[in-house]
């Protein structure tokens, strides 16, 4: 079993959270996007509400450039994906080189977006390479803690983007399944009370999103910690 | 020989070693930024039976050393006997008088070392510095050559070529050799540091756990690492890629917030081993390398196989008046820089700097020594389709474990300016592989 130092499982989980925002957030932002072709130009303005973001914007124009490729905007996808590349370089010894790769390369694709007059296209490599970077989470890391850690972020962080948008109790249900089966296999202590209250929380019919958000960004806080 | 081949694939081979991060970190106006390192395609080639004369003059070169240092920082005979003058070892930034006394795990000082040569137009080879602290390099040639060989295999079948991808097995034998009792581990300043690809990329491929200074911990006179469950692991071995005023803020320099608190305490009463060993830097400053031929003859009674560079030292009154009446035809050094700074070509100075600089030679002799300019063998690169000579060095590694190993590769640095002599990389150079011949 791989030794893992406390730095290193924070680096790791953040590494599981930064990606899967990137590509959720493309996701959406893309769907977005194409709903403000059709002149719906609030859209942008629900987008940064629902997310918890400031809209700091001033047209859908601006929101479209600065939300993807602003490196000043930490809140942009490009902030993003540099915290996963900053969490994924110093974790070369335990992912590997085939792995960061990934990562490096949607730096590169996301660079090429930036400055590509087409760059919905380009943004599509970009969530290429994160696809294909947990692809190779799976097939290439043989800790089974380093792959779960890595892994629990992101599930952790996709029940969170899930419930900023609202989505369906279906969808959020499908992610809890996942996140519950990861978490046992991390190593990592939580709150055990907190993930009851979790799984009790999505399977009610009304979502209380706000108490879902808020119970996975105390989930660490332990009992006796208080 | 058939390089040709290989020019097809350059940009390919770039474009892997930038998948890879093959970077290294530069600042500019207090800025870290990562930069690519530019690779040549060409490679450097040694025939088998000229690496073969290398190999013993550098494994020569590195056990003298090693006996030097051993000496310093022990009987000192080599200054008692008039060999190298006591100014040279207390006054350099290298010696560490807390290292008197201290003998390392199996006697061992340097266990990596980078000695950097060069060919001249003779074919002559010269020792240019020996880097015996934390030298780095040896990963580029390694994923290099990997990508090389991924690219074309059919170069690599049609020539018959030392496989340089053993670096991490001989860096591993050489960590286990020393190692007290527990893991290995490199220890890196962080990933703002210029070879933090290299730390990572030899912790990968050693199996080492790369770790920074807060992820260790010296408690009972041992070392441990600390997991995330707050299991603490015994840790035999550190291969330390930070200096050694940061290495231990109980010891050396109070202010370090990378270092771990004790590490030399334990290392001391031999707990620990740490490679390269603090206080190296008494062997591998400017002013000592003229000494070097000296210790060899001295320690193992030997003459030196390989040459140095011809080496004045204006500490000597002789050597200065030498100095002083060709100072157009010498390349002078100042010993406390490194990274290619502080290095000055006599006949690039105009009248007043030259003044300036005579001025500054005078009243500190000791700290300059001055070089022939070695005419240079130059190497071709490929470039914008074209093969051009260019100015390039070596860097051969010795590691020392039960034996000294030399590693047959090298980093090949080359200029990218065709008028300058400037080969590193934080200058703007590019790196090429060494090909040894195996046959």
């Amino acid at each position: 079993m791989a030794i893992i130092s406390a730095e290193h499982s924070d680096q790791l989980y953040w590494l599981g959270r930064y990606s899967e925002r990137v590509y959720t957030t493309l996701k959406i932002f893309e769907d977005h996007f194409d709903s403000m072709i059709d002149l719906k130009t609030e859209e942008y303005e629900d987008f940064c509400r629902k997310q918890d973001i400031p809209n700091i914007y001033t047209s859908k124009d601006d929101f479209s450039r600065r939300y993807c490729f602003d490196e000043e905007n930490p809140n942009s996808i490009y902030s993003n994906l540099m915290r996963a590349y900053d969490n994924a370089i110093v974790l070369r010894e335990e992912i590997g080189s085939e792995t960061l790769a990934y990562i490096q390369l949607a730096v590169y694709a996301m660079n090429r977006a930036k400055t590509s007059d087409a760059p919905l296209i380009q943004l599509q490599r970009v969530r290429d390479n994160i696809v294909a970077f947990w692809g190779i989470v799976d097939d290439s890391i043989d800790s089974e803690s380093i792959r779960s850690i890595i892994k629990f972020g992101k599930r952790l962080e996709r029940i969170d983007l899930y419930s900023r948008m609202r989505m369906e109790s279906a969808e959020i249900r499908r992610e809890m399944n996942r996140f519950n089966f990861r978490i046992n296999r991390t190593g990592l202590r939580y709150n055990k009370r907190k993930l009851a209250h979790l799984n009790y929380l999505v399977e009610v019919n009304a979502l209380d999103y706000e108490t879902i958000i808020r119970e996975l960004e105390t989930l660490f806080e332990l009992e006796e910690d208080k | 020989m058939e390089t040709e081949r290989l020019f097809g694939y350059s940009d390919t081979v770039n474009e892997l070693l930038a998948r890879y991060g093959v970077k290294f970190g530069i600042y500019k106006n207090n800025v870290f930024k990562e930069q690519l390192f530019p690779f040549d395609m060409i490679p450097r080639v040694i025939e088998k039976q000229e690496f073969a004369f290398l190999e013993k003059g550098l494994k020569q070169r590195v056990l003298a050393l090693n006996e030097f240092i051993k000496d310093i920082y022990g009987d000192k005979k080599i200054v008692r006997d008039g060999i190298v003058p006591e100014e040279f070892i207390y006054a350099g930034s290298g010696y560490l008088a807390q290292c008197e006394g201290v003998m390392p795990p199996k006697g061992i000082y340097s266990h990596i070392s980078g000695i950097d040569l060069v060919q001249g137009k003779d074919k002559q080879w010269y020792i240019l510095e020996d880097n015996l602290r934390i030298p780095s390099g040896a990963s580029y040639p390694m994923i290099a050559r990997e990508l090389c060989r991924r690219s074309t295999p059919i170069t690599f079948e049609k020539n018959a070529i030392e496989d340089n991808r053993n670096y991490a097995k001989l860096l591993r034998r050489t960590m286990d050799h020393v190692n007290t009792g527990g893991h290995t581990v490199i220890l890196s300043p962080g990933r703002y540091n210029a070879a933090y690809f290299e730390h990572s990329y030899l912790a990968e491929k050693t199996g080492a756990h790369l770790v920074t200074g807060s992820e260790l911990v010296v408690e009972n006179d041992h070392l441990y690492f600390i997991d995330y469950s707050g299991k603490k692991e015994p840790v035999g071995a550190v291969y330390r890629r930070i200096s050694d005023e940061y290495l231990d803020p109980m010891n050396f320099n109070e202010e370090s917030v990378i270092g771990i608190p004790h590490i030399y305490d334990i290392y001391r009463k031999g707990n620990v081993a740490l490679l390269n060993a603090p206080g190296n830097g008494v062997a591998d400053d400017k002013g000592i390398y003229y000494f070097v031929p000296k210790m060899i003859q001295y320690y193992l009674g030997e003459e030196a196989v390989l040459q140095n560079a011809p080496t004045y030292l204006p500490y000597y009154k002789e050597d200065m008046d030498y100095v002083l009446e060709h100072f157009d035809s010498l390349v002078l050094k100042d010993v406390a820089e490194a990274g290619g700074y502080g290095i000055v070509f006599g006949n690039k100075l105009t009248r007043e700097e030259k003044e300036h600089f005579l001025a500054l030679l005078k009243e500190q002799p000791r700290r300059f020594i001055a070089q022939e300019v070695i005419d240079f063998l130059d190497i071709d690169i490929y470039e914008n389709g074209e093969v051009t000579p260019r100015k390039a060095d070596l860097r051969a590694f010795v590691l020392m474990a039960d034996e000294p190993m030399v590693w047959k590769s090298g980093l090949t640095r080359f200029s990218r300016n065709p008028d300058s002599f400037i080969v590193n990389s934080s200058q703007g150079g590019g790196f090429k592989d060494t090909w040894v011949m195996a046959e």
